[in-house]
């Protein structure tokens, strides 16, 4: 009998841990839902950057704007992980909340808390291993997919606070929070009894009839203090936290270079010194890139311009220091030389508010043609870029030329250009 | 409070809307078969999984703690050492594993995480080590002169 206590006082206590409180998922959820939101606002300016509205202008400046909010986007999503898990530890009694659909609108709760779990879950981890180029175990368009999940969260995320606002009210400051010896307070306005999160803590309550007889037998032994219990929890939260970000944001952020050692990316790490996402393999232009025939036409309706290599090297050259930024979230600085872009489109007559097709060598890619707005053209720190940190620009890097300018992601900066036509 | 709820729970509609909308419009039927599985998988895994071997840890240590007498501070160190450790895991291992298949090209995944991870968890458990002594030496001195913590 004595270890049938013990054992099931276990099982209790290892459910309702002291850092198993309103207050803590008031704490833990603030710090989350924030996250959601960072991504959420810096997932959706990398969408519209990529598929902007007729009337929308992006600024070019600071250079580093699209660079730091990508960082931010993948950093906080990888934040999103402990921060995640450390919300559902909890409030995990709810799991097994009895009976386990009281009401109809209990299960519209209890359906909606699934959906935002399971859509949480899902796109933390298919952004994490987009972010390793694990497409194998994405059998769906993860762009689209991702950019859809992101309305169901942070729908799922108000719909949430609305229902759960009575407790978040109560135990967003520590002193309603918690008595004199730490025990958590017992929510003082009724609560819907639905929410469970909110039960009072087992040891305010004793319980009635047999059942509650054998509970409060099973309670008999002592709970865990609480304050040093909730103290070590949000200790190791933020721990774990550190560590991730000292360990991974290297890729993101030069500062962190040094301590990056888990990171999909290095700093430095390739051709000129500069990751590489897609290759001329990849992109299959190994021949056309290097064909000795080549040029770049420059096109504005009916007049037409071709610039050898060695006559765009002739044009005035310019020097820049421009991040090269992935959607995948890393990103590094380098120094680019080429003719700027604006000096090409005046050789054929462009108007300033002008906007430009870039075409790449590339064959079947959606992003072989891409649409370089007044904003960009226009720009003294865009360049045709025809080397970069001091060498002629790799193959894998867009040789014999690409474009680079402030602001705008990787993919959007065409690499094996062909074609530069005024729209 | 009524009435931001209310404004709270209609935004929070409308959102789902357009997320119902962007999938439904962006990705194509055939492909849904595959996020439902990844619903599923991920429900079940947190769910099913994940959360009995955090309760199963949990009571593991708990019953370790009382049977060798360990004190709670004792336990939150070596808990949190799990935690890290695990997670850390999380992350890692499926670089590992996506190096292993195979990458488009050398500059991604391009470092040894294994190496660097059996690095992360060599300096995890003397880190773990010596919060323990810090912890120990800290309550025996405590315990020896209880007065000075009422000073």
């Amino acid at each position: 009998m004595w270890h049938l206590q013990r054992l099931l006082h276990s099982l209790n206590s290892a459910v309702s841990a002291p850092a198993r409180n309103p207050r803590m998922a008031v704490v833990i959820g603030r710090l989350l839902g924030a996250a959601f939101l960072v991504c959420f606002a810096t997932g959706i300016y990398s969408h519209f950057i990529q598929e902007p509205l007729p009337w929308m202008v992006f600024p070019t400046r600071p250079i580093w704007l699209y660079q730091v909010s990508q960082g931010v986007h993948i950093t906080a999503g990888i934040l999103c992980f402990p921060l995640l898990f450390a919300k559902l530890y909890t409030v995990f009694p709810e799991l097994f909340s009895t009976p386990p659909v009281r009401s109809f609108r209990h299960f519209l709760e209890r359906a909606s808390i699934a959906l935002f779990v399971a859509a949480s879950l899902v796109q933390i981890a298919i952004g994490l291993l987009n972010t390793y180029q694990w497409y194998a175990l994405i059998p769906f368009p993860f762009r689209q997919t991702h950019y859809a999940l992101s309305f169901v969260i942070i729908g799922s995320l108000a719909i949430h606070i609305a229902v759960k606002l009575q407790t978040i009210a109560q135990y967003w400051s520590k002193k309603n929070s918690y008595e004199a010896d730490g025990v958590t307070l017992v929510p003082a306005v009724n609560p819907h009894v639905s929410t469970s999160p909110d039960k009072p803590p087992i040891d305010t309550q004793p319980y009635a009839g047999i059942t509650g007889r054998v509970v409060n037998w099973i309670e008999a032994t002592p709970q865990p203090a609480p304050a040093p219990s909730r103290r070590g929890f949000l200790v190791i939260v933020g721990t774990v936290s550190a560590a991730l970000v000292t360990l991974t944001a290297g890729q993101s952020f030069r500062l962190l270079d040094g301590t990056n050692v888990f990171a999909p990316r290095k700093n430095d790490v390739g051709p000129n010194s500069l990751p590489v996402n897609r290759t001329a393999k990849a992109a299959k232009v190994l021949q056309t890139a290097t064909d000795a025939g080549w040029v770049l036409t420059v096109a504005n309706g009916a007049t037409e311009k071709s610039f050898t290599r060695a006559q765009l090297l002739a044009m005035p050259q310019h020097t820049v220091e421009l991040p090269i930024a992935c959607v995948e979230g890393w990103s590094q600085m380098a120094t680019w030389r080429g003719p700027r872009l604006r000096d090409l489109a005046d050789a054929v007559g462009a108007k300033p508010g002008d906007s430009l097709r870039a075409v790449s060598l590339e064959q079947d890619s959606s992003y072989a043609r891409t649409t370089v707005f007044p904003e960009y053209v226009r720009d003294e720190l865009t360049l045709v870029a025809l080397e970069v940190n001091g060498e002629t620009l790799d193959l894998d890097h867009g040789y014999p030329a690409r474009l680079i300018a402030p602001g705008r992601p990787g993919v959007l900066q065409t690499k094996w250009l062909s074609s530069i036509e005024v729209l | 409070m009524r009435k931001v709820q209310i404004g709270l729970i209609v935004l929070g509609v409308a959102l789902l809307a357009v997320g119902g909308v962007v999938l439904l419009d962006d990705v194509a039927p055939k492909n849904y078969a595959a996020i439902l599985l990844w619903f599923a998988g991920a429900i079940i895994l947190h769910d099913g999984v994940a959360s009995f071997a955090v309760v199963a840890v949990g009571i593991a240590m708990r019953r370790l703690g009382r049977s060798f007498r360990v004190p709670l501070g004792a336990i939150i160190i070596v808990q949190g050492a799990i935690v890290l450790g695990a997670i850390m895991a999380l992350i890692v291992f499926p670089e590992i594993i996506k190096k292993s298949i195979g990458r488009a090209n050398p500059t991604l995944l391009p470092l040894d995480y294994g190496l660097n991870l059996a690095v992360f968890y060599a300096v995890l458990v003397v880190a773990t080590g010596a919060a323990l002594a810090v912890y120990f030496a800290v309550a025996r001195r405590q315990k020896v002169r209880p007065l000075d913590s009422h000073a």
